[in-house]
């Protein structure tokens, strides 16, 4: 073989390789779209199941009945002001450094997504579980960071506790000792109430707006 | 707020600004503040401390490449990479993009001449550094380590943050190499290609940029349940990112295309000799 046909196979060779390995290259990333889509989360998981991403108790007792203080000094009756609409109950205080927030920039991200008719027929209702420190004004500022339709209340420590505690939630531990800038130990979930009763999806801190996304048209007609 | 973390990695204790330790990084950055010191060393045994002419601008671009990856891994940026996606994607721009090309302009010119005398390396280097080979490489890391699944699972551990802050800087080293490094030689891969090459990658990195500014919800778990930073919500701070990964990379990658004009504009004139006089 003379050295020009030995160079021509050895460059052909090399060429060769390098199509391959780049061949092999984006091959591996065209794999990558199919890695993603068979990881299943657990809220993936559970919405295979019941059809819903957060966690669905069936044999939930009717909405709580309760009336606190919103945000104009005006009562709202829990039971009867969101009769027939999707409501969403959260227990939380606007100090909060990570909960708290989360959970109220996701759902106000996803509401935004819903038509206006839908929006018309849901609640976010917030309960702080630091009514000291979360004035009505505070609390009126701190939603509308999120979405100026969110509802807030208050009522007295005692009272939030017993609601929570009906709700088979936690009391709120307030750590008040710990000085002026104390934490509020609460419950992480949003508890959804459909419009129509009978049942209850929990919303445990860690839902994520792909979550909201598939369940509030769902919440909204059961 | 959790404690001494050796890299940066993301937390689920709220942001403070007040400033902390990464021994890790501290580490690692005096690491190539040394690794400098060995490439510039003389020949085997000899003890020449002489500077050769450019040396001392090589210097001033390998100190460059050290800074911007300080600035990338070290609080603030590393640490708040762990709570913003933009952040992450600044972190990206210096480790895969910015880094990389000033660490290679910085090798001591001795130290090239000792690598090209090493044939076996040179060997391996002419193919991983193959312009083709190089890009897919890059690619292909920049492709995995922006997935979901990889960001989420890998970014909560300082390990794991490290091995991405790693990949995206080895990545960036290979994609660089053939545009920057004169070893091995490619006498083929002139100006017109490496512009061309630059070109590509600017295009190639579109298909990340569009699903990050476009995508409807927030793809990354950490950041969209991370405790807020700033008043961006998820998904702004996720367009933000994919803003900055096609402006900012567009930006270093489009100098870099403007300087191989240049540097390819003066070689011509100094070919064509100079202008005969009147």
């Amino acid at each position: 073989m003379n050295p020009t046909s030995q160079h021509s196979i050895r460059w052909t060779a090399g060429r060769a390789v390098r199509i391959a390995a780049l061949a092999a290259c984006l091959g591996l990333s065209s794999n990558a779209c199919r890695v993603e889509a068979p990881e299943r989360t657990q809220a993936e998981e559970r919405a295979s199941a019941t059809g819903y991403r957060g966690i669905l108790l069936a044999d939930a007792e009717p909405r709580p009945d309760f009336v606190l203080t919103d945000v104009n000094g005006d009562a709202l009756d829990f039971r009867s002001d969101t009769e027939g609409k999707l409501a969403l109950l959260f227990f939380g205080y606007t100090f909060c450094p990570d909960i708290c927030p989360v959970h109220m920039a996701s759902l106000a991200a996803v509401k935004r997504d819903l038509s206006i008719e839908e929006q018309r027929r849901m609640r976010v209702i917030f309960v702080t579980a630091d009514p000291r420190r979360d004035t009505p004004e505070r609390l009126r500022d701190w939603l509308g960071n999120f979405d100026t339709d969110f509802v807030g209340l208050r009522g007295s420590e005692a009272e939030v506790d017993r609601i929570m505690l009906s709700l088979g939630l936690p009391a709120a531990i307030r750590d008040t000792a710990a000085g002026p800038d104390y934490a509020v130990g609460h419950a992480s979930q949003v508890i959804a109430f459909p419009p129509g009763d009978g049942f209850r999806v929990i919303y445990p801190f860690g839902t994520r707006q792909a979550d909201w996304q598939h369940d509030l048209p769902r919440l909204l007609d059961p | 707020m959790s404690g001494l973390q050796w890299w940066c990695s993301a937390q689920t204790a709220a942001w403070t600004w007040s400033p902390r330790p990464f021994p890790g990084v501290w580490l690692f950055v005096g690491l190539l503040v040394g690794l400098y010191w060995l490439l510039g060393r003389g020949a085997e045994g000899s003890t020449e401390t002489s500077v050769r002419p450019g040396e001392r601008r090589s210097r001033w671009a390998w100190f460059g490449g050290v800074l911007a990856l300080w600035v990338a891994l070290d609080w603030p940026v590393g640490a708040l990479s762990g709570y913003l996606a933009s952040a992450h994607m600044l972190q990206y721009l210096l480790t895969a993009l910015v880094a990389p090309p000033l660490l290679l302009l910085g090798v001591p010119g001795r130290a090239w001449d000792r690598l090209a005398a090493r044939s076996g390396v040179v060997r391996v280097l002419r193919f991983v550094t193959h312009p083709l080979i190089a890009l897919a490489i890059f690619q292909v890391v920049l492709f995995y380590t922006h997935l979901p699944s990889v960001v989420d699972r890998l970014m909560v551990t300082p390990l794991g943050s490290f091995a991405i802050d790693t990949l995206w800087l080895g990545g960036g080293l290979i994609f660089w190499w053939p545009v920057v490094a004169p070893v091995p030689t490619r006498p083929r891969f002139g100006y017109a290609l490496k512009m061309g090459y630059l070109f590509l990658s600017t295009v190639l990195n579109t298909m990340p940029y569009a699903f990050l500014t476009f995508g409807e919800l927030p793809f990354y778990g950490i950041y969209e349940l991370a405790p807020p930073v700033s008043v961006l919500g998820a998904r702004e701070d996720q367009q933000v990112a994919g803003l900055l990964m096609k402006i900012g990379g567009g930006l270093v990658l489009w100098t870099a295309i403007t300087i191989q004009f240049f540097l390819w504009y003066a070689r011509e004139g100094e070919a064509e000799g100079p202008a005969p006089a009147a």
